[in-house]
């Protein structure tokens, strides 16, 4: 909460009026009193983090609080990076494509940043979001990292090559081995008109769109662009591990539950993991009918895979739409309590590539945090305040939706 | 969270008194940092002794009688075993009678697959009393059961033969309703508004009332005089409306289910004594065909107007997590998935709660019930301990 907005700072704004909303995307934030979960390093008691032009300037117990800055008491509460949510494709407008190969793509046209899927990201601490097309395309498009906050796509952006969605789920009569073929047939065509390309140093088609389609897939296989590689079931695993090595891929994991089972598989090729949001559920042996629990987080700690969670797909159950709740079931389960919260930031942040960026408050990232109101993970815990790129987009104090379904006293 | 604590009760002396008959029976003292009767303050620490799969004392200072064994559960928390008044778990073979609306003397208890999948599921997260019951889709849709979630024999797992009569007030039971079927199919039948479920009810209380003969009619009349629990599906406002007038005419104690809306006539549930069992909670979008509004804090609503509230349809821990997170107090969401739903369906002299002579029926978590990150680390029912939440199992499932 705010509860000093330094004087100078008023008579500057009050001054300079006009210039008023320049000033207020350069202000400095000061977020002291708290205890700060830095996510590189030790916790530090009733420190103070400093935000300056929309990145953090400094992270400590004894910073120099600027005479112009606007100081958010955080004292009792607990201060950590904005969560990086991996995987989802919940603020596009529509989430497949029905065409089968379309990797020049890019999600940045169909989000929608008024969808309410941003205002919930942000009450729940979300501030840094992978946008990736669904599971349903073959080669879907293009995958961007934005923030949570913003009105216009183009200055949410975070990175814009996030990677191209590759599905090893067939659609539709497709058979697995009619899928898999279709798909070494794009990255062959792909490999052999790069070769082209490379020999004559030109573009070896006029056709504009089957250009943009082979400079998609070569970026691809020239690995400047990830491949998000979905995998339905442990069976996709193999083939997918190979498909990386084959055609240089470099990898991103997007499991269905059922691949729990190539967990070994997984952690031998050293490739952390975006795990389904169904974390636990049930299987009963066809033969003998015996029934089982099986939990995705345990067979991936086990095995020694790093993971991160999502919540696309979720279905209408409690909880599961929360990316916190997500770790809180991890932890739940046996997963050691720091380790939930490092994959909810800089886990996360590591798997999209972006852990320069994002994922820690650590000075020079995005001035990127969430003030909660006590130990994360609680159930009394909220969200008080978030913080994207030195801004306050959300207060729980004035979250007026979150206080109608909390307490209804309008009717 | 805050709770009183009790100091050591006489109850340890009546134990050791009880106990000299006991030596030959399998008697088991829990010992846990804290235990929730629910039916008093919470025990810390405390103690429950297990004498044949029935609760023989329970107190903070009881001390274990020559011959049991002990089992401690450190820093543990031993709480009764969750109590889901609303469910269809087990209830094989079709849910919803087509060719009629009224069907009272349909039994859930008669069609029970032990081994669904879904009592094993419910087991886990800490159910061990379950109210199977008949679907949606008929005014008058039958009876419902109330079953353990584990035992050593169907028998033995029989809590409740017909416990509830189940009745929509609703328009579910117009669903399928349309003259899709030629006017001679057995598949036309009424009501196919809502008005019609309304006025097929309240005719076919009134025949049982003037005595008419109706097909199983006995079940309808030991409903209306208030023998058996009627439990109205009534989720809008105006089904809830509805399910006040009627009590009100036919002199009823009925208890509302599903309650999406409940919170517009709170006080009015309050004053009539109508409990309500909230289906399962969601948080993110319009409830269900019947498009009800959303509040997240329906429970917490409900309980502070006064209103008896349990939640139901799996999940009962989680649900309590969050019925108290968006504002139920701590004390009532345990209540709500525990003492509240075993009085609603009339067991609670059996289940909901840890007191001498209920049954065995208990939770073992690792921490605080109310935290997400609390682990259930066993269930026990009728004495008997079953898998824990980790996955490995600890004693066999027998049925």
């Amino acid at each position: 909460m705010v509860n000093t907005i330094c004087k100078a700072g008023l008579c500057l704004s009050g001054l300079l009026g006009l210039l008023a909303p320049t000033l207020v995307a350069q202000e400095s934030i000061a977020v002291q009193g708290g205890r700060i979960l830095t996510m590189a390093g030790p916790a530090i008691e009733d420190g103070t983090v400093l935000i300056r032009n929309g990145k953090i300037a400094a992270v400590g117990a004894d910073v120099k609080i600027p005479i112009d800055a606007r100081v958010i008491d955080a004292t009792g509460k607990v201060v950590m990076p904005g969560f990086v949510e991996a995987h989802s494709a919940a603020a596009m407008s529509r989430s497949n494509e029905t065409n089968p190969v379309v990797p020049y793509l890019s999600v940045l046209d169909t989000i929608d940043p008024m969808r309410s899927y941003f205002e919930d990201a942000r009450r729940n601490g979300v501030t840094t979001v992978a946008v990736v097309p669904a599971n349903r395309t073959m080669i879907g498009g293009q995958s961007a990292v934005i923030k949570t906050a913003g009105t216009f796509i183009d200055a949410m952006i975070l990175r814009r090559d996030a990677g191209i969605k590759v599905s090893l789920e067939p659609q539709g009569n497709s058979s697995r081995m009619g899928h898999l073929a279709a798909l070494r047939h794009q990255l062959d065509e792909a490999k052999k008109a790069l070769t082209e390309t490379e020999k004559t140093k030109e573009g070896a088609e006029d056709d504009a769109s089957e250009k943009a389609l082979q400079v998609a897939l070569q970026r691809l296989i020239k690995g400047e662009i990830p491949a998000i590689l979905y995998c339905d079931g442990a069976m996709d695993v193999g083939p997918a591990l190979k498909l990386v090595k084959d055609y240089g891929l470099k990898p991103i994991l997007v499991l269905g539950r059922d691949c729990y089972k190539a967990a070994d598989q997984i952690a031998e090729a050293g490739l952390p993991v975006i795990l389904d949001a169904n974390l636990v559920f049930w299987e009963t042996d066809p033969r003998t009918g015996e029934d089982r629990k099986i939990v995705v987080t345990e067979a991936f700690r086990k095995a020694g895979v790093p993971f991160t969670f999502q919540v696309d797909g979720s279905n209408t159950n409690l909880g599961t739409s929360y990316l916190w709740y997500q770790a809180a079931t991890a932890v739940k389960y046996g997963l050691p309590r720091d380790e939930a919260l490092a994959a909810l930031t800089i886990g996360s942040a590591r798997i999209l590539g972006v852990d320069r960026f994002v994922g820690s408050l650590e000075p020079g990232k995005e001035g990127d945090l969430v003030i909660l109101t006590g130990e994360p993970l609680e159930v009394q815990t909220w969200v008080d305040t978030t913080i994207v790129r030195g801004e306050v987009v959300y207060e729980r104090a004035n979250d007026r939706q979150l206080q109608r379904l909390l307490d209804d006293s309008g009717q | 969270m805050k709770r009183r604590t009790v100091k050591p009760s006489a109850l340890a002396l009546l134990a050791a008194l009880l106990l000299g008959a006991a030596h030959a029976q399998e008697t088991v003292l829990y010992k846990a940092s804290r235990v929730e009767p629910i039916t008093g303050p919470t025990l810390s620490p405390g103690q429950v002794l297990v004498v044949d799969g029935k609760i023989r004392a329970i107190g903070s200072r009881i001390q274990a009688p020559s011959g049991a064994q002990v089992v401690d559960l450190g820093d543990g928390t031993l709480m009764p075993g969750l109590v889901d008044a609303y469910n269809d778990a087990g209830l094989a073979g079709g849910t919803n009678e087509v060719t009629r609306e009224i069907t009272p003397g349909f039994q859930a208890a008669r069609v029970i697959d032990w081994k669904d999948r879904r009592f094993r599921e419910a087991l886990s997260q800490g159910t061990t009393s379950l109210a199977i019951s008949p679907g949606t889709e008929n005014v008058v849709s039958g009876l419902s059961c109330v079953v353990k979630t584990a035992g050593r024999s169907a028998e033995s797992r029989r809590v409740g033969e017909s416990t509830a009569l189940l009745i929509s007030l609703c328009s579910d039971p117009t669903r399928r309703n349309s003259s899709r079927a030629r006017p001679d199919s057995i598949y036309v039948r009424q009501p196919t508004n809502r008005m019609g479920v309304v006025w097929m009810l309240r005719s076919t209380f009134d025949q049982v009332r003037r005595g008419e003969e109706i097909e199983s009619g006995e079940w309808l009349a030991s409903a209306l005089s208030g023998e058996r629990p009627m439990f109205a599906v009534s989720r809008t406002m105006h089904d809830l409306s509805t399910l006040l007038t009627l009590s009100e005419e036919f002199e009823l104690s009925p208890v509302a289910v599903g309650g999406q809306e409940a919170y517009q006539l709170a006080d009015r549930l309050a004053a009539a004594k109508v409990p309500v069992v909230l289906e399962r909670l969601t948080s993110h979008q319009l409830q269900g065909a019947e498009r009800t509004e959303l509040v997240w804090n329906l429970a917490g609503r409900l309980a502070k107007a006064g209103v008896q509230v349990s939640l139901s349809g799996g999940q009962l821990l989680e649900q309590a997590r969050f019925a108290y997170r968006f504002g139920l107090s701590a004390e009532e969401a345990l209540r709500a998935i525990t003492l509240t739903p075993a009085r609603t369906l009339r067991l609670d002299d059996r289940v909901g709660s840890l007191a001498v002579g209920r049954d065995a029926d208990m939770l073992a978590l690792d921490g605080d019930p109310l935290e997400f990150t609390t682990a259930i680390r066993w269930v026990m029912v009728n004495g008997k301990i079953y898998e824990n939440q980790k996955g490995d199992s600890r004693g066999e499932y027998d049925l």
